[in-house]
């Protein structure tokens, strides 16, 4: 098999493999923010709305699920453009 | 269990890591403890500047020139990609006032040896796009840099790693251990570390670890919000600072009864952009103790004030909003040394909104005064002492 498909990508915005993910918990991660940290999964566009479930998953072999700390949600909920936000209250 | 090192650093950003790759690097044995895990607290939340000539000219100066010199071979020697680009920096001024304060500042980084320069607005046009057309200027220095902050922090505790240190992360140092005057390791919420050296790289929670030896430390969190954008095609050339920061931070005086919200809450321009093309447009610089949350007013008029000085800017979409805490000191200057009547007890914090710029030189000069009691430079103006009462 090629390497495309041998790869099991985990976040699609930001192109995190499985395999990277595995290394960032050896490396001491355990939480969501940790994987962040150290392989941008969940910082790309959807903000990780698709991987992290598949995370915490991979997450939950290492620790009791409760111990999960969820990632900071950083506002804005979703993408805004900078001049509607800056304008709004000048119209 | 009792764990045994040389070295106890307490706190894994980048200036801890820092300071543990360079005691290691000299054959040190040693422990880095992390309440949470690295880049959790400011090395986690902020801009991704190394930037030489926003740093007054000084002390502050020479320390970021030497830091400066050793970024150029930072990511060979760590073996790690920390997303180091010497793309030069400037400062963008807007009226004449400014205009005059920059020109000093600039004359008199000159003679400590920055390379800088004044440009006129259509110079400054050529090498970033977007500017206001009422700009009157820019600095310029090919010197500015930046890194990814994150993968500074790892880099180091990588490579301190390699060479020996243990990092232990999720621990929080309960207590210090102390005989009379000395100190002999911490408790820690994984049991103690005994050690007869503890460095104090707690950034702003430093006052926390001192007062558990008495010390007073005058450290405080500044809140500064950052915005990052969605990812684009270069955009940003360098680094890009207002003079108003600048301002803003060596002149509080100056602004202190501004009625400006924008000024209330410190907005200063600070702007770059990532490898992956994301731009982080900053930042407030507000006292709110430990409240990392970002708002809305600060967020809005860091936009307001970006998109007023680059109004190219507009289009673009923002995708995340992040607040870290800088710790601030009176005089602006971090606290690097042994403290006073505390045998082995050492600071290594208070870089304000410099820690990433200074965070190789601080982790050389701590573990010179560690091995050999001195350092490459005078490091007086840093000394811990200097805020205690009667010194």
């Amino acid at each position: 098999m090629s390497d495309a498909t041998d790869k099991v990508y985990i976040c699609r915005c930001e192109e995190v493999t499985k395999e990277e993910i595995e290394q960032a918990i050896r490396e001491g991660a355990t939480t969501l923010t940790g994987i962040k940290k150290r392989t941008h999964a969940g910082m790309g566009l959807c903000q990780g709305r698709t991987c992290r479930k598949l995370i915490s998953g991979m997450l939950a072999g290492k620790k009791e699920p409760a111990e999960i700390i969820p990632p900071t949600s950083r506002p804005p909920v979703r993408t805004a453009k900078i001049s509607e936000f800056v304008e709004e209250d000048e119209v | 269990m009792t764990r045994k090192a040389d070295v106890v650093v307490i706190g894994g950003g980048v200036i801890g890591t820092a300071v543990a790759y360079y005691l290691s690097k000299r054959g040190k044995k040693v422990m880095v403890t992390e309440r949470y895990d690295h880049a959790s607290g400011a090395s986690g939340s902020c801009d991704q500047m190394i930037i030489l000539q926003s740093k007054n000219p000084g002390i502050h100066l020479k320390l970021a020139l030497a830091s400066g010199e050793m970024y150029q071979t930072l990511a060979r020697e760590l073996e790690y990609d920390i997303e180091y680009h010497n793309r030069g920096g400037m400062i963008l001024i807007e009226n004449e006032s400014e205009l005059k304060i920059m020109e000093d500042f600039v004359a008199r980084q000159k003679q400590i040896g920055l390379q800088v320069e004044i440009l006129e607005r259509k110079d400054a046009a050529k090498l970033q796009r977007g500017l206001a057309e009422h700009l009157v200027g820019s600095t310029y220095s090919p010197q500015d840099a930046h890194v990814n902050s994150i993968r500074l922090n790892l880099g180091f505790a990588r490579a301190a790693t390699k060479l020996g240190a243990e990092i232990l992360l999720e621990t929080e140092v309960t207590g210090i251990i102390l005989k009379g005057d000395q100190v002999e390791g911490v408790e820690t919420t994984q049991g103690p570390i005994h050690a007869p050296v503890v460095i104090n790289a707690a950034g702003a929670w430093a006052p926390q670890i001192g007062r558990m030896v008495g010390l007073d430390i005058p450290i405080k969190p500044r809140r500064g919000q950052i915005i990052i954008t969605e990812p684009v095609p270069p955009y940003v050339t360098g680094d890009v600072l207002s003079a108003q920061y600048i301002v803003a931070k060596y002149n509080p005086d100056l602004i202190k009864n501004s009625e400006s919200r924008a000024i209330q809450l410190g907005v200063g321009l600070a702007l770059s952009q990532t490898e992956k093309g994301n731009i982080l447009i900053g930042a407030t610089r507000e006292f709110v103790g430990y409240d990392v949350k970002t708002t809305r007013e600060g967020i809005k008029e860091i936009l307001k004030n970006a998109t007023r000085l680059v109004p190219g800017l507009k289009e673009i979409n923002f995708i995340r909003t992040m607040g870290g805490l800088r710790p601030y000191t009176p005089d602006g200057l971090p606290l690097l040394g042994p403290v006073k009547g505390l045998e082995g007890f050492i600071m290594a914090a208070g870089h304000e909104g410099d820690g990433i710029a200074l965070a190789p030189v601080t982790g050389k000069i701590i573990a010179d005064l560690v091995m050999d009691g001195k350092t490459f430079m005078d490091v007086e103006a840093l000394n811990p002492n200097r805020f205690a009462p009667g010194s």
